[in-house]
């Protein structure tokens, strides 16, 4: 009988190449962040890590859910902070303070906004790239018309908010400060459980593959088009709402025009991780390992002693070397395979 | 072919649906000028047009509070209005310019978002005897695209200012390190770099560790996430010294959920953001100066040129901070720094 490894077991597949290959480059960087500077190897990094990830992850599960149906959506970080920013307005008017109610009008807006989109894409038969920039802009440009843009700084966020911003589940103190895991990570967990269970648990979820595979055939085996893509969309604006009130939780402060141009390299995470933007494949694990190296490089410049530019040169290069060799393979076991597609 | 028909109609869609977003506004402003009360004003009145980098943020909305001050202070002789784009764009600016020319205004203020670029049109106005003031925008002295540019003050001396505030909350001693908008941003890096070299001069037991400072983007995520690597990679680290609102506000939000109160965090910062950052604590000293201090002052040299009159040294514009300005050619410098400390009260100040 064969041994299974710990990968096997809890996962019930082999790990991808991509995945494999996006794990060393986190190990490898780590080991030189640790070495050039030893104040990076600690948990209290681990944990401020953590906390200013768990936005974009939740986003990035939204993203990944889009790309497996064959779709792009750019319109995510827009979705977020209109349905966060109008959820706290609504709240402010009404003139009560309560989390639940502000996180679940969110997430209802943010559902709203997403089925827009999947109509849209739907009965137009748009592509769905140009739907989402222009719903992007028409969301964000009605929020602004309608509540204006005013920012909120501490004193005016609802104390509920700020509560849910700085609570933790764990507090460690250090001789000098204290640092804490944030609750977010238990939202993140709970959301990629939740992404897990819909994709791989469903029948739901395997429509979602297969009209990503193939729409037309996905339709000829009665797969309802509409149904599916309302999920998806719908799926994606209900992560972005939730997102949207973790951000401003997280921040103490509400701004919004924030966040909104930062979606494009979110999507590139995702892609990095293994997801095709021609649709039918990606993994949840390969997306939070990409959302984990944007993160790590973000998060690792003060402690390299680098500018901010070199982010970008390194976010590029993976993403570049990355794309190339699974394209590379992609067609190298076309060929084996005598398969002469595009993609 | 359908498939292309079908792309066309969704770009055509999808264009229409952005322009409906953002078209309405644009045009508005580019066109809305004049207030309606302009076309009622009082005859033989001085028409002066304030053009502001763009319009709906705190920053220039107290800025239309200044220009709207010395319009009730001299209804008179004066009519006295704010505009300007609805994004920081500068041909957006360049069109409202052109189109106050048109109007045949008396004196036309503008906040340049790029003052090489507008710097034309500029000359332009003042072809046609139009009094032209500006401000941020010392690029354009000495040239003939402008009659005056007020500065409300002098950089060196407000990056000092930070230092000292700096100096000041770290006892003079300590390691410190810098963070500002972008290493491209000339003012950021002005006041940067003359702090440094005053406590340099004069507080041999302060040290910056980061040659180079920071860059935050001026952006609340980016500020805040910078600030805690900053923390957990310098554990001796004494001061923090940020020239974007969004580096002082992150860095005091990083402090509070450490609960760090030995790292003195000093800030560009409005009152509005800092005020409980410094009551609390979180901030030891921040520095901002009043935009509506511009509005009036700008408006007050163009009066005075307007009525052949001449700004010199010592002459009060009539606003706080401008009460005894410098002349240096087509240069006036303000002292129009503001100082925010904990238990001074940020209420007056609505910016």
């Amino acid at each position: 009988m064969q041994r299974r490894s710990l990968f096997r077991r809890t996962f019930d597949r082999p790990m991808t190449s991509m995945e494999k290959y996006l794990l060393a480059i986190i190990l490898v960087y780590i080991v030189i962040v640790a070495v050039k500077n030893p104040q990076f190897f600690s948990l209290e990094t681990l944990f401020d890590m953590i906390r200013n990830g768990s936005g974009i992850m939740i986003l990035a599960l939204g993203v990944l859910v889009v790309l497996i149906s064959g779709g792009i959506d750019v319109s995510f970080t827009a979705i977020a902070i209109v349905s966060g920013y109008t959820s706290v307005r609504l709240m402010k008017v009404l003139g009560f303070d309560n989390l639940l109610f502000v996180i679940l009008v969110a997430v209802v807006i943010g559902a709203v906004l997403g089925s827009i989109n999947a109509l849209l894409i739907h009965f137009f038969r748009l592509p769905t790239l140009i739907v989402t920039l222009g719903t992007a802009s028409a969301f964000h440009g009605l929020m602004a018309i309608a509540l204006g843009t005013k920012t909120y700084t501490a004193i005016d966020v609802p104390q509920s908010m700020l509560d849910f911003g700085s609570s933790s589940l764990l507090t460690i103190s250090a001789e000098r400060s204290q640092y804490s895991l944030s609750v977010f990570f238990l939202i993140v967990l709970a959301c990629i459980v939740l992404t897990w269970f819909l994709l791989y648990r469903t029948m739901l979820g395997r429509m979602v593959f297969a009209i990503g595979s193939n729409e037309e055939s996905a339709s000829r085996i009665g797969i309802s088009l509409l149904r599916t893509k309302l999920f998806v969309y719908c799926y994606s604006g209900f992560l972005s709402g939730l997102m949207g009130i973790i951000y401003f939780s997280g921040l103490s402060y509400i701004n919004p025009v924030s966040l909104i141009g930062t979606e494009l390299m979110i999507i590139a995470a995702v892609v990095i991780g293994g997801a095709k933007l021609t649709g039918g494949e990606g993994t949840i694990l390969g997306a939070v390992l990409g959302i984990i190296i944007v993160q790590l490089f973000q998060s690792t410049l003060v402690f390299l002693g680098l500018g901010a530019s070199w982010n970008n040169l390194f976010f590029g290069s993976v993403l570049m070397v990355s794309l190339g060799i699974m394209y590379y393979r992609q067609r190298q076991l076309n060929k084996r395979s005598l398969v002469f597609s595009s993609n | 072919m359908i498939t292309k028909r079908r792309l066309i109609t969704g770009m055509v869609v999808a264009f229409a649906t952005v322009a409906m977003a953002t078209g309405c506004s644009s045009v508005g402003d580019v066109g809305g000028g004049a207030p309606a009360a302009a076309a009622g004003g009082s005859e033989g009145a001085f028409r002066i047009a304030t053009v502001s980098k763009v319009e709906g943020i705190t920053w220039f909305q107290r800025m239309s509070e200044g220009v709207t001050m010395f319009n009730d202070d001299n209804s008179d002789t004066v009519e006295a209005w704010q505009t300007g784009p609805d994004t920081g764009d500068s041909a957006k600016q360049v069109a409202i310019v052109e189109d106050l020319i048109a109007q045949g205004v008396d004196a036309i203020i503008v906040v340049p978002n790029d003052p090489l670029g507008i710097a034309p049109t500029l000359k332009k106005a003042r072809d046609q005897g139009i009094i032209v003031g500006t401000t941020e925008a010392a690029a354009l002295v000495g040239t003939d695209a402008i009659d005056f540019d007020i500065e409300a003050f002098d950089n060196v001396a407000f990056g000092e200012g930070f230092a000292k505030g700096l100096a000041e909350a770290m006892g003079g001693k300590g390691d410190y390190v810098g963070s500002v908008g972008s290493l491209t941003s000339e003012s950021h890096m002005t006041w940067f770099t003359s702090a440094v070299a005053y406590l340099e001069k004069n507080h041999p037991d302060m040290h910056l560790v980061a040659d180079q400072p920071y860059e935050n983007d001026n952006d609340d995520a980016k500020s805040r996430a910078s600030a805690q690597e900053i923390v957990n990679a310098y554990p001796d680290l004494g001061g923090f010294l940020a020239t974007t609102p969004s580096g002082g506000s992150g860095m005091a939000s990083v402090l509070k959920e450490k609960n760090i109160t030995d790292i003195a965090n000093v800030s560009l910062s409005l009152p509005s953001v800092s005020g409980p950052d410094l009551d609390a604590g979180w901030m030891s000293y921040a520095q901002t100066w009043d935009p509506a201090g511009w509005g009036y002052a700008l408006n007050a040299v163009a009066l005075a040129m307007l009525n052949g009159e001449t700004v010199a040294t010592g002459d009060d514009l009539g606003y706080d901070g401008y009460n005894s300005v410098t002349v240096d050619g087509q240069l006036i410098l303000g002292n129009a720094t503001m100082e925010l400390r904990k238990g001074e009260p940020a209420a007056p100040y609505a910016f």
